[in-house]
């Protein structure tokens, strides 16, 4: 008899014992405080915004390429669904490609990567890995997940009301998003205050987990790496987003009752004075924006490199290279992430002091993410590589995100982004990060944790062609962005920069700066990637849901040959996760262990 | 299922999970508070000289509270005590005594400080000469009579009737706390550009009265004739079918909300109406929260309020004057709107009382038999509750504490 009827089995019975009432079906599945429901909630709702928000931009990227014709397929949806005034004859408006925008970055950022990476794998892997029944306050983590819902039910309403969602960007930059006269924006400053409560909630029952619900013998240096990154995102978000809550509220303020807290005096809009007391500052909203906003982007890629750290141990079957440096580094990421803010505001007028003492921070926090990947590469050499779809996807993490990261420096050095500020390098740099990086990191711990969720692995070769049509099409995507950026394209243009190109014939004169024809041409091939990587996710989306019932049977609770705690558990684990008293005896990564009998050592294994 | 150390510390670590998750919960709540207090300091950095309105507060009232508050931080520190002691009966004691500060405190907030605020007023004028003859009119008996402003600063010119050195003493006060040349020069530019503000209240003040009339109906707007009458015989049942047809008045001397109304809704009907001001009556009233729209607002080439009668601050007897509407360029009562000091003052104490509330819900619920049955099935984790919400309960106080002084006194 295989080990996991047996498992099941015995979980079954123990369910059984000990609980007596039937739980409903609303509170198992819908308003369930099992930290693994609500992980699989999160996990959910997080890659179907992933989804919608690539589908905003791949419409987009149409506008981008072929601005004032219909947009195929969408455009009569669009049009039939949002009036006929923001997309006439199913032609994006550039309104439209401005809501699009916003929430293209507002939705991917907020309701995407931060539920998929943190809050789902979060939810459903940090109690597990460390021995903990739950996690330490399930009516909060419930709450925060429902927060979050409200959350994202209201920023999708309001692409349905008069005027349509917000469109000042994810950046939401006061004046102009004080003074934008729909109310798309106040609908998102609510949706925002929602989502931020739901992430501190949700940060505070993740730290009291990981500090008083370790099992007996997890010692703070037996926790794996995924662990530690969770617990430094956790405070990210929990320091960090209560200055945009702040600023949220004062934005709500300026829009609903007229304060003046980001409107400077004299502001004239429309060519009409503003009737506002005046006497606010716009940059203080950059400032509270940004001292989240930063730190946000750790929290978008920290909880990617704790996944992918715990697949390439996995797959190498051997021990991360240098365990204790990459703690070290992600603890210090997480202090300097709150110093390095206003590296996003060179362009603002910032005296020569300020400037340089950020980019001093700034050139100091690149140094643990170097060492970070680092380690991860070094943790390669000389492993006997198991090359399964989730290690695919964590290998092409590492250079990817190392692109991403590499790109960075010059945009934190004032002299250089000066030129590069606002341009398509920026949109380059930051997606090399957050798409090839963590997207990747993602679908890696979607493919690697599936077994253990479901009882069933997804299918190899659908993994295999959803992760080389995705990296081949993400590169084509971005690359060329960095060449557009460099020779000066602007962002946030619904015509792809045409305003700008030598063939206008209103820049016949322009010599210098005008964009060229092959750079313009570039528009057409990107967008055509996009909709080829959009291709590339279904193999993924059929995979999801037909091996959760087709897939091949695991045959064991351990099918990886893991050595983390997570593996202990029946397969799905029951409520209250493990059916045997959990002990940890040793590091995380204890495979090939010079005379042991397998390869790998799982933490709970006792020394003999 | 349990979860471990929701009653008993972890060893380890010496914190049970409800006090770990308060600690850290206030350290957010400190980078809000911090995020607050930040911008509190950046916008009165950048502020212009002669906006922050630092020295309106009544520090008394303030101070009372502050003196509230500390009284239930400590009330608070006693109920838990003796709930450690096991006494419920004394814990309900000191409970209901905290309760009843937060309550107090909140009341002084919300029937008094703030609605006091809401009724009272500034209004910009256009003209400098205009408003120097408003000032003169105003306060020139007074100037010949009181010092301003208390003792605080004596202008021993002042009691010469000097308008202009009487002004300048309240200005001072209230924007500078102490004379100073900046100050000086500061309120010279002022008056001569006649950029400084009447305060007071608004006693009374002449309100449209609107003639309405309906000048046709638009047969291809989209709605059915059938249905534009009955929209139309809501307002006027007999002569529903005749207006439609013709046109013709169909209020005399209405007020504004009746005529908005109809406006409004024969608009959606496909109704084109038109609205002219008849005359105007005068409403002995003291409004709340007007804004300049609320009074210049035009009805068919006239404003909605002619004139105001106002209720001048720092007179014998609330001197009155009246501004014609048509003089002035911004009005606004004390309320967020009014200038960045007033928006993060309201926006921070009313985070604050917003924390004291909450507070006051969280002891209810925890002295109602609901709260108690846990007192009933575990003491101690009962008396966890009541120490976590202790450490919540200080923290409102100490931001109160760094509050008070900022917003009233410095
Ligand atoms: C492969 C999928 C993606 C594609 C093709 C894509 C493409 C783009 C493009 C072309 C823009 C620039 C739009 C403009 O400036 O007009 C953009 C903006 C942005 N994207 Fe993505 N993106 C993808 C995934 C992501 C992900 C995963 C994130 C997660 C953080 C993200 C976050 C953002 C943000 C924050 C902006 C800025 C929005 C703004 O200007 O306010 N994107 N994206
Ligand atoms: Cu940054």
């Amino acid at each position: 008899m295989s080990a996991i009827s047996e498992a099941a089995k015995t979980a079954e019975v123990i369910e059984e014992h000990h609980e007596h009432h039937e739980q409903s079906f609303w509170r198992t599945y819908i308003f369930s405080t099992d930290h693994k429901v609500i992980g699989i909630q999160y996990g959910f709702c997080g890659l179907a915004f992933l989804f919608f928000g690539f589908c905003l931009i791949a419409t987009m990227r149409w506008s981008m390429a072929y601005e004032g014709q219909p947009v195929p397929f969408v455009g009569p949806l669009i049009e039939a669904l949002l009036g006929n005034s923001v997309a006439p004859g199913g032609v994006m408006s550039a309104e439209l490609y401005n809501v699009f925008g916003a929430m293209h970055g507002t939705i991917m950022v907020f309701m995407g990567i931060v539920p998929a990476a943190f809050a789902a794998f979060g939810n459903y892997v940090v109690p597990l890995q460390i021995g903990a029944v739950d996690m330490a306050f399930p009516r909060l983590n419930m709450a925060s997940f429902w927060s979050f819902f409200l959350g994202c039910v209201i920023m999708t309403v309001s692409f349905f009301i008069p005027g349509g969602a917000a469109q000042a960007g994810w950046t939401s930059y006061s004046p102009l998003a004080s003074v934008i006269p729909t109310d798309g924006q106040t609908y998102w400053l609510i949706g925002m205050i929602m989502l931020i409560t739901s992430s501190l909630l949700g940060a505070v029952n993740f730290i009291v987990t990981i500090i008083n619900l370790r099992a007996p013998g997890m010692t703070w240096l037996r926790l794996p790496f995924f662990v530690w990154a969770q617990f430094v995102t956790a405070f990210l978000l929990l320091l960090a987003f209560p200055p945009l809550e702040a600023a949220g509220i004062m934005q709500l303020m300026d829009r609903v009752i007229e304060t003046s807290f980001f409107l400077p005096t004299g502001l004239v809009v429309g060519g009409q004075d503003v009737d506002v007391s005046g006497g606010g500052s716009p940059l203080l909203w950059q400032h509270l924006f940004w001292f989240l906003a930063h730190p946000e982007v750790y929290v978008l890629v920290l909880p990617g490199m704790g996944i992918v750290a715990e697949i390439i141990a996995n797959n190498t079957r051997k021990p991360i290279w240098g365990y204790k440096y990459l703690v070290g580094s992600v603890v210090v990421l997480g202090f300097l992430a709150f110093i390095v803010w206003a590296h996003h505001m060179y362009m603002t007028g910032m005296g020569t002091v300020i400037s340089a003492f950020f980019q001093t921070t700034t050139l100091i926090i690149s140094i643990p993410s170097i060492i970070i990947l680092t380690c991860l590469f070094i943790s390669l050499w000389g492993g006997s590589i198991r090359f399964n779809t989730p290690m695919l996807f964590a290998l092409a993490f590492l250079p990817m995100f190392g692109i991403g990261g590499l790109t960075g420096l010059p945009l934190g050095f004032n002299f250089s982004d000066v030129a590069l500020h606002d341009s398509y390098y920026v949109i380059a740099h930051f997606h090399y990060v957050v798409a090839p990086g963590t997207i990747f990191a993602i679908f890696a711990g979607v493919y690697y944790w599936f077994p253990k969720m479901t009882g069933r692995i997804m299918n190899e070769f659908l993994g295999r062609v959803h992760f080389w049509g995705s990296l081949i099409f993400m590169n084509l995507i971005f690359m060329p962005m960095f060449a557009q950026g460099m020779a000066g394209m602007s962002r946030r243009m619904s015509d792809g920069g045409a305003t700008y190109s030598l063939a206008n014939p209103d820049n016949a004169d322009i010599t210098v700066g005008a964009l060229g024809d092959t750079i313009m041409g570039l528009n057409v091939s990107i967008s055509a990637a996009a909709w080829a990587m959009l291709i590339a996710q279904l193999p993924f989306i059929f995979n999801l849901f037909w091996s959760v019932k087709h897939g091949e049977k695991v045959k064991s609770d351990n099918p990886w040959q893991a050595t983390t705690l997570e593996w202990e558990t029946p397969t799905p684990p029951p409520h209250g996760n493990f059916t045997k008293e959990i002990k940890v005896y040793r590091d995380p990564y204890e495979y090939s262990v010079p005379g042991a009998k397998e390869d790998f050592t799982p933490q709970a294994q006792p020394a003999k | 299922m349990e979860i471990p150390y929701t009653v008993k510390p972890r060893p380890d670590t010496g914190l049970y999970n409800a006090k770990l998750g308060i600690w850290l919960f206030l350290a957010s709540e400190v980078m809000l508070f911090g995020a607050l207090f930040s911008s509190y300091v950046l916008l009165r950095v950048g502020a212009e000289p002669g906006t922050w309105s630092m020295g309106l507060m009544d520090i008394y009232v303030g101070a009372g509270n502050t003196m509230v508050l500390i009284a239930s931080s400590m009330f608070v520190v006693l109920a838990w005590a003796q709930l450690k002691q096991g006494n419920l009966a004394g814990y309900k004691k000191w409970k209901w005594a905290t309760i009843a500060c937060a309550v107090l405190f909140l009341m002084v907030k919300w029937s008094y400080e703030w609605p006091s605020k809401f009724a009272h007023y500034d209004v910009w004028l256009n003209d400098a000469k205009v408003l120097h003859e408003k000032f003169e009119k105003g306060y020139h008996e007074t100037a010949s009579h009181i010092e301003p402003g208390g003792a605080a600063h004596d202008n021993t010119d002042a009691h010469d009737g000097d308008v202009e050195k009487y002004i300048e003493g309240i200005y001072t006060t209230r924007f500078f706390k102490e004379s100073s040349v900046t100050s000086e020069d500061e309120f010279k530019k002022a008056w001569e550009n006649g950029t400084l503000a009447l305060s007071g209240h608004i006693n009374s003040y002449e309100e449209a009265q609107i003639d309405f009339s309906i000048t046709r109906w638009k047969a291809d707007f989209g709605v059915s004739r059938a249905d534009a009458t009955k929209v139309l015989a809501k307002f006027s049942e007999d002569k529903a079918d005749k207006l439609l047809q013709d046109g013709g008045e169909l209020y005399e001397k209405t007020d504004y909300d009746t005529a908005k109304l109809a406006e409004y809704e024969l608009g959606q009907a496909g109704f084109t109406v038109a609205l002219s001001v008849a005359g105007y009556e005068t409403i002995k009233k003291h409004p709340w929260m007007w804004g300049t729209k609320r009074v210049n607002e035009d009805i068919g080439g006239k404003p909605r309020v002619k004139s105001l009668v106002f209720g001048l601050d720092e007179t014998q007897h609330h001197q009155e004057i009246t501004l014609d509407v048509g003089d002035i360029k911004r009005l606004s009562a004390y309320e967020p709107k009014h200038s960045t000091f007033f928006g993060i003052y309201y926006t921070i104490t009313g985070l604050h009382a917003l924390h004291v509330f909450g507070g006051i819900l969280i002891m209810l619920y925890n002295m109602l038999p609901v709260g108690l049955a846990l007192w009933h099935k575990d003491r101690e984790q009962y008396t966890n509750r009541i120490e976590t919400f202790g450490l919540f309960w200080h923290f409102v106080d100490l931001v109160w504490i760094f509050l008070f002084p900022i917003l009233y006194i410095l």
